[in-house]
């Protein structure tokens, strides 16, 4: 009987496999009609809205930069992407020390020179020494292991593609150590360093002791905390804890103008799994934006990462039905959308214009009672 | 379910794996029947065609179901008066098992130690009974632990259970030995198939033409169609009985530890994976590396040569018996994972018997270097018996890595004879990086997604290893064409490259080292991303005047 039993159930498999499969495909068709049915409408309006506000549609947003690049840095990329070092290096050269912009200059040249370094080499030729190009020769190596890893999660990632990120990881110690030497009073070479850390998994103790490097020569930069705290974050090396304490640590102990209210935000961003937006508009929440608001406010208007606040404030803002004041920030940075917590997203520029036009939305609405 | 009832089942299923056949022909000829009696003619002799074309793998899969009767495990077979204390041992053991000792001993070439019994009626009456024992194994395990694996295999028949289960557990060898067969035929169908297509390949590429894309897919189509049946139908037979099989191997082990002590049979069982392990790596790396030069190592060596690389390698050991696996090999394998076995024996009470029989279980035989060299005479193909044989290990090594390197066809070789159209040599890519194209000709290796994927110098990184590894062995092959590489043996690490004394340095020890470093950084420049072949070229031998 059980003999029967059993192959009786080996033949009703593969019908109930295909009646399940149907009826799957039945329901998700279903659910797609009801979608569309509800959704249009409402999308449309909102981007009209948004239109009326001088805001510009996703096709039309940049997905590069989260800002314009200041003066002379698109020309300076452009000719080495031509092959021509000398823009670049004499865009280096006149920020001087202003490590905030140095560090925003190399890891934008350092970009280009990850995909291709002729013309980085022809300046290394030229100049064997020049702190500049040996402090773009390291950051472009950083960039270039994190390219070759690819961005996608460990378990989708090729153990070719972690022998190639681990192997030009090594490799750019080595060149991080050569920029530092070569300039010693200089951040960004440890600030590269800080990816190294990332990919090859320094213990904290290293970490800390990195930290002190950098503290000593910029204490309130902003593109080191930044990614310092990628660090400690749980999907890196660290836990939401230590994310936090540090993100918190680092806001209250800052300056007003430096930005680093920014912090908070992204600590919170990075660990938030929540399917609503409760736990963004919780008091502590809206402290940490109030906090963030008097932040940008008090910044230098030149601050290259003035721009990356905004974007995050502007999402926190709308997040929280401050829609007037969400708009104002999105009126600041509209146009360019490569910025936390759209960058994220493979269709950045529909995200970004998606919470955008809700929020002018509202404040169309509101608006219109009094009209 | 009960025990006896699930080994009912088992043998029902069993007796269906017969029965399968006959209803794959039944339908056949039903479906011919009905066709010829109420079909119009046309239609009805296109049936009947389709279905004899159907019937065919059926009936062959019939005569395969009874082919691993005739099965021969090639060895040598000794007996009572060749190796008295071998046969005293074996037979105290079945005694001691209460069993029936076995008619014939078979010495083979393998890591394995098995009780075989021809079964008569699908194994439902007993036959007669051999005992193959592999002389690396016995190399391996000392006697204590021989005693152990003996006294397992011995207590497979007389498990305590059922009569049924004993049948059940004959059952699942002989249909784990059928898919098997099933499994290497098809293989072997693809791999004659991919043989004849490279070959092909290779001659239009002599002629300067593009090579197919080599394509085995259809290979052995009814074979792999059949296997796949009888193979759907063997694992749910090996898993409808697999509880009754782990049960056995677990009593199996009880009985092994009563006969031949705990500690000896615990740590067999951490040896024999470790064994198996090794013996793998000393048939690639050692026995079997001259095969291409059609060269063996010096006769008695084959066997021999484990034994010394077991005791030269021994730290090695240590580790791979520390790593147990924890996972049974396949969902369908009888034997429950090795590291669950280990640890329910060493739960047993100490029984006081660790310092038993710790001699090397090959010391049993009466003379083993002679019994050593007959072995091979016994295991080795017709054609590997008419290889030369190496006066010794370093002429074997010497004469295999000269052999391998002036046939090296790495993928660089082959990228490069489509890239140039010519033969591809060192001196031709070292023009084409000199002229600038080692990445348009690294396009044309066999990448990964990702990598070709890549651009720039995300690009070069991916292929650099592979570049690396490809430029390294042809400059070796060079040198060996000139005669000026010498090969240092080892049985501890892997053999070291000597090369000529201009680039040896002064110090004999590292000169093998500071020669790698040296001929490493000439590699590196000539694959950096501004290439320079100079310090390549230079340390090339001077090549013959063209």
């Amino acid at each position: 009987m059980t003999v029967l039993l059993w192959i009786l159930g080996i033949l009703a498999v593969p019908t109930v496999l295909f009646a399940l499969w149907m009826a799957r495909v039945f329901v998700k068709e279903y659910r797609k009609e009801l979608k569309r049915a509800s959704q249009s409408p409402g999308t449309e309006d909102a981007s009209e809205v948004a239109e009326q506000f001088g805001l510009l549609p996703p096709e039309r947003q940049n997905t590069d930069w989260a800002a314009p690049l200041p003066a002379g840095w698109a020309a300076a990329l452009n000719a080495a992407r031509g092959g021509d070092w000398r823009p670049a290096a004499k865009v280096l050269h006149t920020i001087g020390r202003d490590w905030e912009r140095r560090s925003a200059a190399v890891s934008l040249f350092a970009e280009q020179a990850a995909e291709e370094d002729a013309w980085l080499l022809e300046w290394e030729t030229e100049h064997p020494d020049d702190p500049d190009a040996a402090v773009v020769r390291a950051r472009s190596t950083v960039f270039l292991a994190w390219k070759i890893r690819g961005s996608k999660r460990a378990q989708y990632t090729t153990r070719e593609q972690f022998e190639g990120f681990h192997r030009t990881l090594v490799r750019s110690r080595e060149e991080i150590a050569r920029a530092a030497a070569l300039n010693p009073d200089d951040p960004t070479p440890y600030i590269a360093e800080i990816w190294v850390a990332l990919g090859l998994g320094y213990p904290h103790s290293e970490m800390d002791k990195l930290w002190a490097e950098i503290t000593a020569r910029a204490p309130y930069h902003y593109e080191a905390h930044f990614s310092a705290l990628q660090y400690w974050c749980a999907k890196w090396r660290g836990s939401e804890q230590l994310a936090t304490g540090f993100a918190e640590r680092a806001a209250a102990g800052a300056p007003l103008g430096s930005l680093l209210t920014a912090l908070p935000l992204i600590a919170h961003y990075e660990h938030d799994e929540s399917e609503d937006s409760a736990v963004d508009r919780t008091p502590e929440m809206v402290a940490r934006v109030d906090a963030a608001l008097a932040d940008a406010a008090a910044a230098d208007p030149a601050h290259p990462r003035l721009p990356e606040l905004r974007h995050l404030l502007a999402y926190y803002l709308s997040l929280q039905d401050r829609d007037e004041a969400a708009l104002e920030q999105f009126k600041l940075v509209d146009g360019y959308v490569n910025a936390l917590p759209w960058r994220y997203r493979n269709d950045m520029a529909e995200y970004y214009c998606t919470i955008r036009d809700s929020s002018a939305a509202a404040v169309a609405a509101a608006a219109e009672p009094a009209a | 379910m009960g025990a006896t009832l699930r080994a009912l089942r088992a043998v029902a299923l069993l007796l269906g794996f017969y029965a399968l056949n006959l209803v794959l022909l039944a339908v056949l000829a039903a479906l011919d029947a009905a066709a010829l009696r109420w079909a119009p003619s046309a239609l009805a002799g296109k049936i009947v065609i389709v279905s004899v074309l159907l019937a065919v793998p059926v009936i062959r899969g019939m005569f395969m179901l009874r082919a691993p009767k005739g099965e021969d495990v090639a060895g040598l077979e000794v007996t009572e008066a060749d190796e008295p204390r071998l046969w005293a041992l074996v037979r105290e053991l079945a005694d001691a098992a209460g069993t029936r000792a076995p008619d014939r001993i078979i010495l083979t070439g393998e890591v394995n130690a098995a009780v075989a019994e021809q079964p008569r009626l699908l194994g439902l009456l007993p036959g007669p009974r051999r005992l193959y024992l592999g002389i690396p194994l016995m190399t391996g395990l000392s006697e204590a632990q021989l005693r152990a694996v003996l006294a397992h295999e011995y207590g497979h028949f007389t498990g305590g259970d059922t009569r049924l289960a004993a049948v059940v557990v004959r059952g699942r060898t002989r249909i784990e030995r059928i898919i098997e067969q099933f499994r290497t035929r098809a293989e072997r169908k693809v791999a004659e198939e991919r043989a004849r297509q490279e070959k092909a390949a290779a001659k239009a590429v002599a002629k300067g033409k593009k090579a197919k894309e080599i394509d085995t897919t259809g290979a052995g189509l009814t074979y792999r169609t059949m296997a796949r049946i009888y193979t759907l139908y063997g694992t749910f037979y090996l898993r409808a009985s697999l509880t009754t099989a782990r049960d056995q191997e677990y009593a199996a082990d009880l009985a092994a530890a009563r006969i031949a002590g705990r500690d000896a049979t615990a740590s067999a069982l951490r040896e024999i994976p470790a064994l198996a392990t090794a013996h793998a790596f000393y048939l690639d790396c050692y026995a079997m590396l001259g095969v291409r030069a059609r060269l063996l190592p010096p006769r008695g060596e084959l066997f021999g040569g484990f034994g010394r690389m077991l005791s030269a390698r021994a730290l090695e050991l240590v580790e791979l018996r520390a790593q147990l696996p924890d996972e049974p090999a396949s969902p369908y394998d009888s034997h429950p994972p090795i590291a669950e076995r280990v640890r329910r024996i060493e739960a047993l009470p100490a029984d006081g018997r660790a310092e038993e029989g710790k001699g090397v279980a090959l010391d049993l035989l009466t003379a083993p270097e002679r019994t050593l060299a007959a072995l091979e005479d016994a295991v080795l193909t017709e054609e590997a018996r008419t290889f030369r044989r190496a006066a010794d290990w370093d002429e074997l090594l010497n004469v295999s890595m000269a052999e391998s390197l002036a046939s090296l066809d790495t993928p660089l070789h082959r990228a490069l004879a489509v890239y140039t159209k010519d033969r591809p040599t060192l001196s031709g890519l070292l023009a084409v990086i000199d002229d600038g194209q080692l990445w348009r000709l690294a396009q044309r290796l066999p990448l990964s997604d990702e990598a070709a994927a890549a651009t720039g110098r995300a690009f070069r990184e991916f292929v650099r290893p592979m570049l690396r590894e490809a430029l390294r062995s042809m400059v070796l092959a060079e040198f060996s064409a000139h005669s000026l590489v010498t090969w240092e043996f080892s049985w501890e690490r892997a053999a070291t490259a000597h090369l000529p004394g201009s680039l040896a340095g002064d110090g004999e020890n590292d000169g093998g080292t500071k020669a790698g470093a040296v001929l490493a950084a000439a590699v590196e420049a000539a694959l950096a991303d501004r290439p320079d072949t100079g310090p390549l070229r230079a340390l090339l031998p001077p090549a013959p005047a063209a």
